[in-house]
């Protein structure tokens, strides 16, 4: 493994030199577990990677409310989601997919933004910031800004919509429905060891739910069973109206049926592409028929 | 941290084992192979080399991380504890270190330094939850063993040093 470096210390010096480096083979490096683990399996040549973790802005690191929304900076780590009352309060599902993100040593150094630009189909805070229709914020070697719902960034097997000399800066999470009395919002994980696996299954669910018991805004995205993590949409518009307390077993069958339409999982070392579906199936019921907690 | 012109080697400070050092690295160099290549420090041990085992689990401001995946030059102006610097002046050992044996937690003892790293860690943290805490809290059975998910021990089994850890950290943070 071979490369330069490149350490800008600001937003303001991260533009410059992506701008410096934009016709050359570079690659932006956070928290680098993903990163090295790639270089240290193929190192390209002439390669610098520009190293964004010393990068001293608040809203760059951290989480922060701003009018009612919740915005999270690209290099705020998964331990620090984890540790946010806010997030544990309002968006379970984050909470619990960052506190089951690989182990405490590497949520120390692994970033959301590394996460989301990594485009992993099992990507497990990608799954989550699904879930809860996560809008991005991206820049560019200009300085110039753009935003793009999670929802539309992924373009295939680790292909995002991030051009060339462009960065995350930061993504937002929406306050969740003024009407909305409780929330069913979590993070299943399924994998061959309950530690330190890549899912063989996950799934993420953001439920909202008013005082009679409608619920008026669902969100769901699984990720390990398709090229990139997925949002089931017809499956999440089928629930709204419906009463969280009174589904019928038909209903939830239903539901977990929409779900699954939008898997299309390989064999691989971990499961086959049959007990995926099935286990996608299952998971998806179980969260209909739990008790609502908040 | 200070460029080595016309080079591709940087010279960076940082607190190790609370002493300060300067080590000229690669900028492509990796915290551990600094540590134990560099600096004669091999009580870190390089296991997977790919962030699984936690075998290479030092202290980076008191939070245990993997050295494996973590670019030497980030280390820069931090303040790094490895093994070695647990040990003090008349060369006592850690307490967690000594509950460890006393428990027979330590078989071959290759996952040992970075076992201590990460309960080390775990106790670094409840002793800044407790600063604002009204009342003491411990960490419980499950955090314990989700804390030290990222360690593996292929010889015991797991029971005696999760045993050992909570032993410590119920009795002593
Ligand atoms: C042992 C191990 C276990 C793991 N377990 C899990 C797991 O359980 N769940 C899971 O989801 N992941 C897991 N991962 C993968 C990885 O840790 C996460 O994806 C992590 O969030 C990546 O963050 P990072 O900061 O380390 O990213 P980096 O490695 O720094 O970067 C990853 C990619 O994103 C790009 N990038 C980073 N930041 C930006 C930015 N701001 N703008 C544009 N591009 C950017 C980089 O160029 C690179 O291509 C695991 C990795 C390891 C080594
Ligand atoms: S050697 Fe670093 S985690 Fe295994
Ligand atoms: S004591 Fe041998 S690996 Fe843990």
């Amino acid at each position: 493994m071979n490369f330069n470096i490149e350490i800008p210390h600001s937003i303001d010096e991260l533009v410059l030199t992506l701008n410096k480096f934009k016709n050359k083979n570079y690659r932006i490096g956070a928290g680098c577990t993903d990163l090295l683990m790639e270089l240290k399996n193929n190192s390209a040549s002439n390669l610098t990677i520009i190293n964004i973790s010393q990068v001293d802005d608040f809203n760059f690191n951290n989480v922060k409310l701003s009018n009612g929304n919740v915005d999270i900076g690209a290099n705020t780590t998964a331990f620090k989601i984890c540790e946010n009352e806010n997030i544990l309060e309002n968006y379970k599902t984050l909470h619990e997919a960052a506190l089951n993100l690989a182990s405490a040593q590497i949520r120390q150094v692994a970033t959301i933004g590394g996460n989301i630009c990594t485009a992993s189909p099992s990507g497990d805070l990608i799954c989550a910031l699904m879930a809860l229709k996560a809008q991005l914020y991206i820049k560019n070697s200009l300085g110039e800004n753009r935003e793009i719902s999670i929802l539309d960034f992924y373009k295939g097997v680790r292909k995002t919509d991030l051009k060339h000399g462009e960065f995350l800066s930061h993504l937002s999470l929406n306050s969740n429905n003024k009407n909305a009395f409780k929330t069913k919002s979590g993070f299943i994980k399924i994998g061959t060891r309950k530690s330190m696996e890549c899912s063989v299954v996950s799934l993420a669910y953001h439920i909202q739910i008013d005082k009679k018991g409608n619920i008026i805004e669902t969100g769901l995205a699984f990720g390990a069973s398709a090229p990139i993590v997925k949002y089931a949409t017809r499956a999440c518009d089928f629930l709204i109206g419906k009463k969280i307390d009174s589904l019928s077993k038909t209903e939830i069958d239903t539901f977990a049926k929409l779900v699954v339409e939008y898997a299309s999982p390989i064999d691989d070392i971990r499961a086959t592409a049959w007990y995926r579906k099935q286990v996608l199936f299952n998971i998806s019921k179980s969260i209909l028929e739990k008790n609502i907690e908040k | 941290m200070v460029k080595i012109k016309g080079t591709n080697k940087y010279k960076i400070s940082f607190l190790l084992n609370q002493t300060k050092v300067e080590v000229i690295v690669k900028a492509s160099a990796i915290l551990l192979d600094v540590l134990r290549e560099d600096l004669n420090l091999t009580g870190t041990k390089p296991g997977c080399n790919e962030g699984e085992c936690g075998a290479c689990t030092v202290l980076i401001n008191g939070a245990a991380v993997n050295s494996c995946l973590y670019l030497a030059v980030n280390a820069d102006g931090k303040e790094i504890t490895t093994i070695e610097g647990l040990v003090n002046n008349e060369s006592e050992l850690d307490p967690i270190q000594n509950t460890l044996i006393e428990n027979g937690a330590v078989q071959c003892g290759f996952c040992t330094s970075g076992m201590v790293m990460s309960i080390k860690s775990l106790q670094n943290y409840y002793i800044s939850k407790n600063k604002s805490a009204k009342t003491k809290i411990a960490p419980t059975n499950q955090e314990i063993k989700k804390w030290l998910e990222g360690n593996l021990c292929r010889c015991t089994g797991y029971v005696k040093i999760i045993e050992a850890a909570e032993k410590l950290l119920t009795e002593k943070v």
